[in-house]
């Protein structure tokens, strides 16, 4: 359970604490070994030789996040298109370069368009390292940042630039967008098979309405990413991951709306910040290893696309949509200066009251958005974002280390006024396991397992044209998650949140009693129960959507599940 | 005596101060076909593939023949690989009946386009003749090659493709190494696996799409539906008021 302890950490880290010459080793400030916590198995660092023994030194905290440098630019509409018929295969059936589309469709007349280039970018992930040739969404590393409003739906229209072949090879040029969290109809969800090829498009239109109508459904901070089949993991490792941020009539994006507007931190204080890790080898070139299906690790994190960067921030409070877009890789999270963290989110949704908490954990694909307040420091203080668990494979974190590792630097420059407010209620919940856990008649067990050197979920294997579970659209069921054999799973469900009733029948963790779309399983993770209602209102036919572990490697060797809302 | 290393000391003697930061480091454009042809280059993903993860070790095939892992079994083709050993009881049976399976599927693409290289596991019971007769047995024709060498050749190979288990207790149990096919397009660097048990045809579709480049993939609703729809046995239960006693208390 020590991986879920939201308490305080052993150790903080003090400005003035000595370093060990092994610490400096693992952050790559002096030269060293390849990991940077921990070792793995003797044989797996002997099947990496030459090249791949030692990336080079890079210092961290040399790159600033700044606008169209690790923070992304907002994608803005552009005048709408018509949208085409879909030719139903990816490949068009007269060898055409048509768009591909799911279309044609109506769209209500205030959709906002947007039109998004996926293609190579010469990416400089820090200034020790050669420029990498990255795939991005926009042409950027990460994505364009899309900002929606409740009620404006987007129709966003993907164009795949990408080549048909390079020599980098890490990632396939077929793609499909999964909005992540996102509550959209079946084709626009990214089905791992709904793929687009280089020089095709797809368009994916998202309601951007909540789930029933209920403003408790309303959306935070989702995230899109590459969802294609057997390619995912390489796929997102190259760069193709954005956020897309959801404003309502609580939650309005202006901090200087009156109540009841939330008036949460915003503008340039509501940043996303994304984590992930990354392999390069001595040239200081992106390596994936595509034969690690375990779950893949890299040598160095990057924040926003960029490693070990720092941000300057003014003495206020600050929104901080934390987004773990790593492979495989799970973090705890701590403030270098003790100060704690505000929770106001998980995963997609604003929570019902802010948390205090010191530190947090954050699993692959998950969402944690805190407010972190600067007042009190002092101009010139530097206060590092630290990451204080180890992980030595893709099985499951290890064990919360001290001092960690720091992940980016905020470096506090100057004042600024402040009008935002953390209201004790965020987003109420009219409608959780209090009102509709006693009309629940069904309940399934879904157990997450490694058999034969492949994943299954009870016992089986992926097929898909097979469902696993069918509930009827209005209802809610009780699903129980289970794994096995020590590994962590990140469970995602796709479309749906998870109300989280318990843990082997503990209450679960405060950070847990929100809404989730992932719910890590296995390892230091008990097994849990979850309530989910099946809103779904997109079309009279059933929606198929998949449910998997989002630990990329494991998903792209198939331990994917699908259900069928009736 | 050195003087202790502090956060403080460390950041000024990397030159992080707040004044000597470089504010304007250079910024991330999209690449033109210029700055591409220009940049460094990344190393070629089949080349790495080849250096990290294709030893050339020696065997002998079902005929055999003496033959080199990369020189004469990989290089320049698509494959698909997967470990057995004759006397299994276990997973390999399925497994190699499915693979039996897929070569039927893949007609003349089978030896010409790809090839299916099956890896003894057993290196003392299974000589080229032993091989030999279990080919002959599971109907196995052009294009598929069966392989015995040195256990210790095999082990290395096995680990450098991923066949392995994290859990050394697991990874002792040869059983969990017979249920995978790994594929690979050698040229193009594309390695994937899937499970040897899965439907053949999703088998034969992971096989088309190393083989193929992505405009040719053949997806959507039509791929999907080439196996025919299922539903998992029953996850399903009635919830009975004892299931909802077991759940701890809801949050006041």
């Amino acid at each position: 359970m020590k991986n879920l302890n939201h308490g305080s950490p052993k150790k903080r880290v003090s400005p003035h604490r000595k370093f060990t010459r092994r610490e400096l080793v693992k952050w790559g400030i002096v030269g060293g070994g390849t990991a940077m916590f921990g070792l793995r198995p003797a044989w797996v660092r002997a099947s990496r030789s030459g090249s791949l023994s030692r990336a080079p030194v890079t210092t961290p905290f040399l790159m600033e996040l700044l606008p169209g440098r690790g923070l992304a630019p907002v994608s803005q509409p552009v005048t709408p298109f018509p949208t085409m018929e879909d030719p139903g295969d990816c490949i068009n059936e007269d060898h055409s370069q048509a768009f591909h589309v799911s279309g044609p469709r109506e769209v209500p007349p205030n959709t906002e368009f947007h039109l998004i280039q996926v293609a190579p970018v010469s990416h400089l992930f820090h200034p020790a390292l050669p420029a990498n040739v990255l795939w991005g969404y926009g042409g950027q590393v990460p994505g364009p940042t899309f900002v929606a409003r409740s009620g404006t739906p987007q129709l966003i229209r993907f164009v795949n630039q990408l080549p048909e072949d390079d020599a980098v090879g890490i990632g396939v040029p077929t793609l499909a967008v999964h909005r992540h969290g996102g509550h959209q109809a079946p084709q626009d969800d990214g089905y791992p098979l709904d793929t687009f090829c280089p020089g095709q498009s797809r368009d994916y239109y998202y309601p951007n309405s909540p789930a029933a109508g209920l403003l408790q459904n309303e959306h935070s901070t989702t995230w899109y990413h590459d969802h294609a089949i057997d390619v995912t993991s390489q796929n997102v490792y190259r760069g193709l991951s954005g956020c897309y941020l959801n404003f309502n009539p609580l939650d309005t994006g202006s901090e200087l709306d009156p109540a009841p507007a939330l008036g949460l931190p915003s503008g340039e204080f509501d940043v996303p910040l994304v984590l992930q890790d990354r392999l390069f080898d001595a040239n200081g070139f992106l390596y994936y290893d595509s034969f690690d299906h375990n779950g893949f690790l890299g040598n160095k994190f990057l924040v926003n696309g960029l490693i070990q960067p720092f941000l300057r921030v003014a003495r206020r409070k600050y929104r901080f949509r934390i987004l773990n877009g790593s492979n495989a890789r799970f973090y705890n999270l701590v403030l270098s200066n003790g100060r704690p963290f505000t929770v106001i989110g998980t995963d997609s949704n604003l929570l019902e009251r802010p948390i205090a908490v010191s530190s947090f954990p954050i699993g692959p694909g998950e969402r944690v958005e805190v407010i972190v307040d600067f007042r009190g420091t002092t101009l010139g203080q530097k206060i590092q974002l630290v990451n204080r668990l180890e992980q030595t494979d893709g099985r499951k974190p290890g064990d919360l280390v001290s001092p960690g590792v720091p992940l980016m630097e905020f470096q506090v420059n100057r004042d600024a006024p402040d009008f935002s407010r953390v209201p004790d209620v965020l987003l109420p919940i009219t409608e959780g396991p209090r009102e509709l856990l006693h009309q629940v008649k069904i309940q399934r067990t879904f157990k997450f397992g490694r058999s034969n050197g492949a994943w299954v979920i009870n016992g089986e294997l992926f097929d898909e044209n097979r469902i696993q579970a069918d509930p009827r659209r209005g209802t809610s069921e009780i699903w129980h998650f289970e794994s096995g054999g020590g590994w962590t799973h990140p469970v995602h469900l796709h479309n749906f949140e998870m109300f989280i009733l318990g843990r082997d029948g503990a209450r679960p963790p405060l950070l847990e009693r929100g809404r989730k779309d992932i719910i890590n399983v296995g390892g230091p993770y008990p097994n849990a129960s979850v309530l989910i209602k099946f809103d779904y209102d997109f079309s009279e036919q059933p929606g198929r959507y998949a449910f998997h572990c989002h630990t990329t490697e494991h998903e792209d060797m198939r331990m994917m599940g699908q259900f069928e809302v009736l | 005596m050195k003087s202790p290393l502090t956060w403080a000391r460390l950041t000024s003697l990397l030159g992080l101060g707040m004044s000597s930061c470089p504010t304007a480091a250079t910024p991330v454009t999209a690449a033109t076909p210029e700055t591409l042809a220009n940049a460094p280059r990344h190393p070629d993903r089949a080349a790495t593939i080849r250096e990290q993860h294709l030893p050339n070790i020696p065997l002998t095939t079902q005929d055999g023949r003496k033959v080199h892992f990369y020189d004469d079994l990989v290089k320049g083709r698509v494959v698909t690989i997967n470990f057995m050993y004759t006397k299994c009881s276990g997973v390999c049976v399925p497994s190699t009946a499915n693979l039996a399976k897929v070569q039927k599927s893949l007609g003349d693409r089978m030896g010409r386009d790809v090839t299916f290289l099956s890896f003894s596991l057993d290196a003392e019971e299974d000589t080229p003749e032993t091989l030999n007769e279990f080919a002959r047995d599971n109907d196995v024709g052009p294009g598929w090659f069966f392989l015995t060498g040195q256990k210790a050749d095999i082990e290395l190979l096995r680990r450098k493709l991923g066949a392995y288990e994290l859990d050394p207790a697991v990874d002792a149990d040869r059983s969990q190494h017979t249920g995978v096919v790994i594929l690979g397009n050698e040229p193009k660097g594309r390695w994937q696996a899937i499970s040897a048990l899965s439907h053949p045809v999703r088998i034969r579709q992971a096989i088309e799409r190393t083989l193929l480049p992505p405009s040719q993939w053949r997806v959507g609703r039509e791929a999907i539906a080439e196996v025919p729809f299922e539903k998992s046995p029953a996850s399903q239960k009635l919830v009975e008021p004892v299931d909802l006693s077991r759940l701890p208390p809801l949050d006041p």
